[in-house]
């Protein structure tokens, strides 16, 4: 395999930066839309996109974190939390976000009206 | 419907691909919606984050939540081709991050996020009267 291909698969560094860059501008525009517009929309939307942001790093941090001691220390508890609660994240990160969008667009038509 | 398969629709496996689904057409319609009401390039980033996320939540996360595509990670057994395995990897990781992006830089056009603020009403100056108005 071209070593440039395989580096960008491996590591997934440039695909990795494109998706946060993207999150973290969502996240930032919620703010300031929340913030003009004073509609619940934007915080819902900043909400999603911030657990979306911590789900995503989690799951690029585990590989180098979470190691068999770290996993031994935190005991089942801690396991079940580290296997349930980054879909929870996920899930709830883009049910925000979509849920945030709706609301703003909404509010958009019923300004207008 | 058999008492199994209605037990195993209200598990939360089975409900995870509605929910994608669900959520990616969702976040297609809405962006497209925005986009109705701005501007040309808000709507062209808007539109085509939307649809690349709307195809990734909706078509290839349940795809591969139903193991119709294989996960790919380096050095594992698969049963198909790896070559196939890898190539829908790439589709899929592309889609998602540059998915996102395009989204973000769509709501971030739409917000005005780095625009100038409004400008603020400047204060009235007084107008300073002329010196030779005192002398005359």
């Amino acid at each position: 395999m071209n070593p440039l291909l395989e580096a960008l698969l491996k590591q997934g560094l440039l695909f990795d930066a494109a998706g946060v860059i993207g999150l973290g501008l969502i996240g930032l525009s919620a703010v300031k839309l929340a913030r003009r517009n004073h509609s619940w929309g934007g915080t819902m939307m900043a909400v999603g996109a911030i657990s979306l942001l911590i789900a995503r790093f989690y799951l690029i941090a585990s590989p180098h974190l979470v190691t068999n001691d770290v996993l031994y220390a935190i005991g089942p508890i801690g396991n079940s939390l580290l296997i349930g609660v980054p879909p929870l994240l996920l899930a709830l990160g883009l049910a925000g976000i979509v849920w945030g969008l709706w609301g703003h667009e909404r509010w958009l038509h019923s300004e207008k009206r | 419907m058999s008492d199994g398969s209605f037990l195993t629709l209200g598990s939360i496996e089975a409900v995870r691909p509605v929910f994608l689904i669900v959520m990616g057409v969702f976040l297609a319609l809405i962006g497209w919606r925005l986009a109705k009401t701005s501007g040309v390039w808000t709507a062209r980033w808007l539109v085509a984050g939307g649809m690349l996320l709307g195809f990734g939540y909706a078509v290839m996360l349940p795809l591969y939540e139903a193991r119709i595509l294989e996960p790919f990670s380096p050095g594992r057994h698969f049963h198909g081709s790896p070559a196939v395995a890898l190539a829908w990897h790439v589709v899929k990781i592309t889609v998602m991050n540059v998915g996102w992006l395009l989204f973000g830089i769509g709501i971030a056009l739409h917000a005005n996020l780095l625009g100038s603020p409004a400008p603020r009403p400047r204060a009235q100056t007084r107008p300073v009267p002329s010196p030779h108005e005192s002398i005359a």
